[in-house]
């Protein structure tokens, strides 16, 4: 402890000094740090892998490209046409031969089958999620904000978790059917199906649209629909003209999320439709196998130009869409159920038959899992979590203990929510500000959405894990925590940005005009002001960045690379190790129980900052 | 302070933090090395005997971890009981052998000395990738125990590698929806239509195991012909075994393709025994051997102590616990077995299978023209 003097020492003026010009800087250096997080654990191990595809052996070739784009197999009718693309008069005549014939379906193969499975699965989500956001963020009940914060949830839990959920509770005899016995319908045999599929793809994203379309939803201003309806608008008029146009980004952002995700899935399709609905990222899985990295590149080369392609037709849409600038005053919610007459309005029965659907979908898999872990063959039965209790107290330190896996998933996620939030929204202002930057910043940090997991897995694996050889013999490494917090940071970012921009966009300019032209800083204008007004959008997109995080799979054990940083997802696939579910099922339990406690703690703590704003 | 220098600062830090390490191979040798937290003390170790040296030992997970039993603590805490200032240390990198087959392929050091559990496919594989072998020729006169290792499970060639245990693929089935399936065309009649379930051979070991079995029965001008029969049949591939075991288990369908030790563990955790019933086709099960094998640039001394772990691995005891415990069947003809396994883990009257010389340079086109008529 220095003495005190008279003058403040040097080391104080220049920190004061150097915290303002931190402060002043903030903006930009969270972009370099967010850029620089990206290329580390994004751009450079996927460059890594994509250029196998067009320099394989060390001279620059379109072969490998060629041969995925001129198979049948993959590209169906279409091979003939990149095989010979000047066959002009050629490619005419079997045009005129198929319309001829009445149009019979034509065979896209596996990357036509691919966009089609997603493009359902988009459809579904986004039909399932919408009615969900409606009721979200338009009815008042008991329980409304649990809900709202549990319906990230789905998005968490490991593949298999879902196929075993899915196995129990649409089974032959699982409760599904018995349910549709009670009403004199069924049984349907809906596993191994495209429909089941599609259902599964709809468990993970729904609610991701509705997650995002609530947050808009939240946001709409309510002014703007009374001045609609003082001018002599119609409720549906008003709902056309006002509320869809403020809802359209969120909608769509869902939906392109949805197709993107669903384009590149791997485990769901395998686990529950099986290998006649492959989609490319089985084959590419398949290729990394065998470790035919060229083929593998040149696979997922294609798979990424097409979701790109979807990514940045969507962003130049978003681009036009933000700045509508009016400050929210949040519309109000509607009592769910103002008296039990009501319960027979049309509105109200829909919305039951809704909640039915969402029970049976949501709620059956992830109840099916929760009773799997409670039973064996002889009925109820807990000794699936002694079994949990006894690796916790006698495990050996090579094998996966419960509470270290517990502990890391939420290290790594508060991690990564405190990287990732702040990044991101600094993004979402700059992008909502119509800054060259922010839109790049923007662009880079969503491309890694449109990237196979099992191509950046194996160059993370080759890129970071095995280093970067320098001269001397030396290699540099990236592995351990802190580069698995970078990894989830990196997979977060645009989810952040996609919550927070349409609600930073929404936030009235002439609020922060008056803050500026009274003397606040840039920085403290967006704190004081804009962020308070946006906090809907910040929330949800902080209960994002955690999940994701927590679900995160593929990167986390490449960069643990055996060490103790295993998270609660990998012990779940630990488990499975013989031929009981018990010990899966009962992580997977604690999984679900201690992200559910998270996203309420998430929802509660941003909510209250709000309210004292 | 200025702000380059600033900028440099806050660069720097991060940097550091992020790059987890900066580690250098050891410069003279071109091979990658193997175990340097020993090679300090391995000198010392082969004069007095009594310097601390540790072998390390990678495998896949369930080896270690598995819910019920896993043989890793027991191979460990013996190994190490017999002998003085040894230590075992596991390594389980999520991709297998693959992890070791890129790290030589790309010249960095990887701290494995042995590799256990490893599949014909993985040392086709291991071959085709790399000019140079990543495994060492055995000295099997170093290692008593293997002239106890049954001639019919050994498939190397090129002596570097020893089975240790072997599973075998048999249908499991359910004797109260079906009758036991005992031939091939058998499960492409109406009477086993809609029950079976498989695995995608691209991705699975007993998927890939069941396909080569096809492909052994009916040539490799006839298996996809059978296939589509099956596939007529209503035949259900799903991704790994666990898909389709966990559908099995939930009554999706009364038949899957699994390992022959099924009521092993049905027995284990008291599940209705007949509904773990196995069916041999053609009084055939595939062999699916697991094998053990030193990696190149082995030191003398660490290379010494695997072949004594090799052996201690096939001692009749070791042997039993690893039946056992991994559940899966020895790979000697002497093993001291438990009464319980003998009962409940049957091997079939004959094994089948392809051995390294047939499958290499054919499997992955096997696989493939499979895969596309399923998908296609």
């Amino acid at each position: 402890m220095p003495s005190p003097r008279a003058d403040p020492p040097a080391w104080i003026t220049t920190s004061q000094h150097l915290s303002r010009w931190v402060i002043r800087r903030i903006l930009p250096l969270s972009a370099v740090a967010a850029g620089a997080v990206l290329l580390v654990v994004f751009y450079f191990p996927t460059g890594i892998v994509f250029l196998e595809a067009v320099v394989p052996d060390g001279t620059p070739s379109l072969g490998p490209l060629r041969s995925v784009l001129t198979d049948p197999f993959y590209v169906g009718v279409l091979a003939d046409l990149f095989a010979r693309p000047t066959a002009v008069g050629e490619h005419l005549s079997s045009l005129a031969g198929w319309i001829a014939a009445g149009f019979p379906r034509p065979s896209l193969g596996l990357i036509g089958f691919t966009a089609y499975q997603a493009v359902l699965s988009t459809i579904a989500s986004v039909a399932i999620g919408l009615p969900g956001a409606y009721i979200l963020s338009r009815y008042e009940f008991r329980g409304r904000r649990l809900l709202r914060s549990l319906t990230i949830l789905p998005f968490v839990l490991p593949g298999i978790m879902v196929a075993i959920g899915f196995f129990a509770m649409f089974s032959r005899d699982g409760p599904f059917n018995q349910l549709l016995g009670l009403v004199g319908l069924g049984p349907v045999e809906l596993l191994f199906t495209l429909e089941v599929i599609v259902l599964a793809h709809a468990f993970y994203n729904a609610p991701l649209v509705a997650r995002l379309v609530t947050a808009a939803w939240e946001s709409v201003d309510a002014r703007t629909v009374e001045t609609a309806r003082s001018l002599g608008a119609s409720p549906p008029r008003a709902f056309l003209d006002v509320i869809a146009p403020q809802l359209a980004p969120a909608v769509l952002a869902g939906a392109v999320l949805t197709f993107v995700f669903t384009f590149r899935t791997f485990p769901i399709v395998l686990a529950l439709g099986g290998l006649e609905m492959a989609t490319i990222e089985v084959w590419i899985f398949s290729r990394i196998r065998q470790l035919d990295l060229t083929a593998a590149a040149a696979l997922a080369v294609v798979e990424t130009i097409i979701s790109i392609g979807v990514l940045l037709l969507y962003l130049r849409f978003e681009a036009s869409r933000y700045g509508t600038g009016s400050a929210p005053t949040p519309l109000d919610r509607r009592p769910l159920l103002p008296s039990l007459r009501a319960m027979l309005r049309p509105s109200r029965l829909a919305i039951g038959a809704y909640s039915v659907f969402v029970l049976v979908l949501f709620v059956g898999p992830m109840a099916s899992m929760v009773v799997e872990s409670l039973t064996g063959p002889n009925g109820f039965t807990t000794s699936h979590y002694a079994f949990l209790l006894d690796r916790q107290v006698g495990g050996q330190a090579f094998q996966i203990r419960p509470w270290p896996a517990v502990r890391n998933s939420l290290l790594f996620a508060g991690a990564t929510l405190a990287l990732a939030l702040p990044t991101g929204i600094v993004i979402a202002v700059r992008r909502v500000r119509g800054d060259r930057g922010g839109i790049l910043l923007d662009a880079l940090a969503t491309a890694p959405l449109a990237v196979s997991g099992i191509v950046l897995g194996i160059g993370l694996l080759r890129g970071l894990v095995f280093g970067i050889p320098l001269p001397g013999g030396f290699r540099i490494q990236v592995t351990g925590a802190l580069a698995i917090i970078a990894a989830h940071a990196a997979a977060t970012y645009p989810f952040v940005v996609r919550n927070v921009a349409p609600a930073v966009g929404r936030v009235d300019r002439s609020l922060v005009e008056s803050a500026r032209a009274l003397g606040a800083s840039r920085v403290r204008a967006m704190v004081d002001i804009e962020l308070p007004l946006a906090t809907a959008g910040i929330v949800a997109g902080a209960a994002f960045a955690f999940a994701i995080s927590i679900g995160e799979f593929n990167s986390t054990v490449i960069l643990a690379e055996g060490g103790d940083y295993y998270t609660m997802p990998v012990a779940v696939e630990r488990y499975l190790g013989d031929r009981t579910l018990g010990p899966a099922t009962a992580m997977g339990t604690i999984l679900l129980a201690v992200t559910s406690a998270s996203f309420v703690i998430i929802d509660r703590v941003g909510s209250g900052r709000g309210d004292r704003l | 302070m200025d702000r380059r220098r600033f900028i440099a600062a806050i660069g720097g830090t991060a940097g550091a933090g992020l790059a987890g390490c900066i580690s250098r191979d050891d410069g003279d040798d071109s091979e990658p090395t193997v175990d340097d937290s020993s090679d300090d003390t391995d000198d010392a170790g082969s004069e007095n005997g009594s310097a601390e040296r540790t072998l390390t030992v990678a495998t896949y997970d369930s080896f270690l971890d598995a819910p019920s039993t896993a043989p890793g603590e027991w191979v460990k805490s013996e190994f190490e009981s017999q002998h003085e200032n040894v230590t075992i240390e596991w390594k389980t990198p999520e991709s297998g052998l693959n992890h070791y087959i890129q790290r030589f392929d790309e010249d960095v050091a990887f701290d494995a000395d042995i590799y256990l559990g490893l599949n014909v496919d993985d040392l086709i594989r291991a071959d085709d990738q790399l000019d140079d072998s990543l495994f060492q020729e055995l000295d099997r006169d170093a290692v008593d125990n293997a002239e106890h290792v049954r001639p019919d499970l050994e498939f190397d060639p090129h002596d570097r590698v020893l089975p240790f245990d072997t599973g075998y693929i048999s249908m499991v089935y359910d004797e109260n929806e079906l009758s036991t399936p005992e031939t091939f065309e058998q499960l492409t009649q109406d009477e086993f239509g809609g029950t079976l379930l498989a695995q995608n051979a691209q991705q699975s070991d007993p998927g890939q195991a069941f396909l080569l079995w096809t492909i052994h029965e009916f040539g490799e001008d006839g298996y996809l012909e059978y296939w589509r029969d099956l596939q007529e049949n209503d035949v259900q591939i799903l991704g790994s075994w666990w898909d389709t075991y966990s559908a099995y288990l939930e009554e999706e369908r009364p038949m899957v393709v699994s390992y022959s030790t099924d009521q092993v563990f049905a027995n284990r955790d008291g599940n209705d025994m007949s509904r773990h019933q196995l069916g041999f086709l053609e009084d055939q099960g595939y062999a699916n051997p697991e094998a053990m094998a030193v990696f190149a640039g082995a030191d003398e001394g660490t290379n010494t102590l695997a072949h004594e772990f090799f052996d201690f691995l096939l001692s009749p005891e070791a042997q039993g616990q690893i039946a056992k415990l991994n559940v899966q069947f020895p790979a000697t003809d002497n093993a001291d077995l438990d009464d319980e396994y003998t009962e409940f883990a049957q091997e079939p009257p004959e094994t089948v299978f392809f051995d390294y010389e047939e499958l290499q340079g054919n499997l992955d086109g096997w696989v493939e023209d499979w895969a596309r008529e399923i998908a296609g």
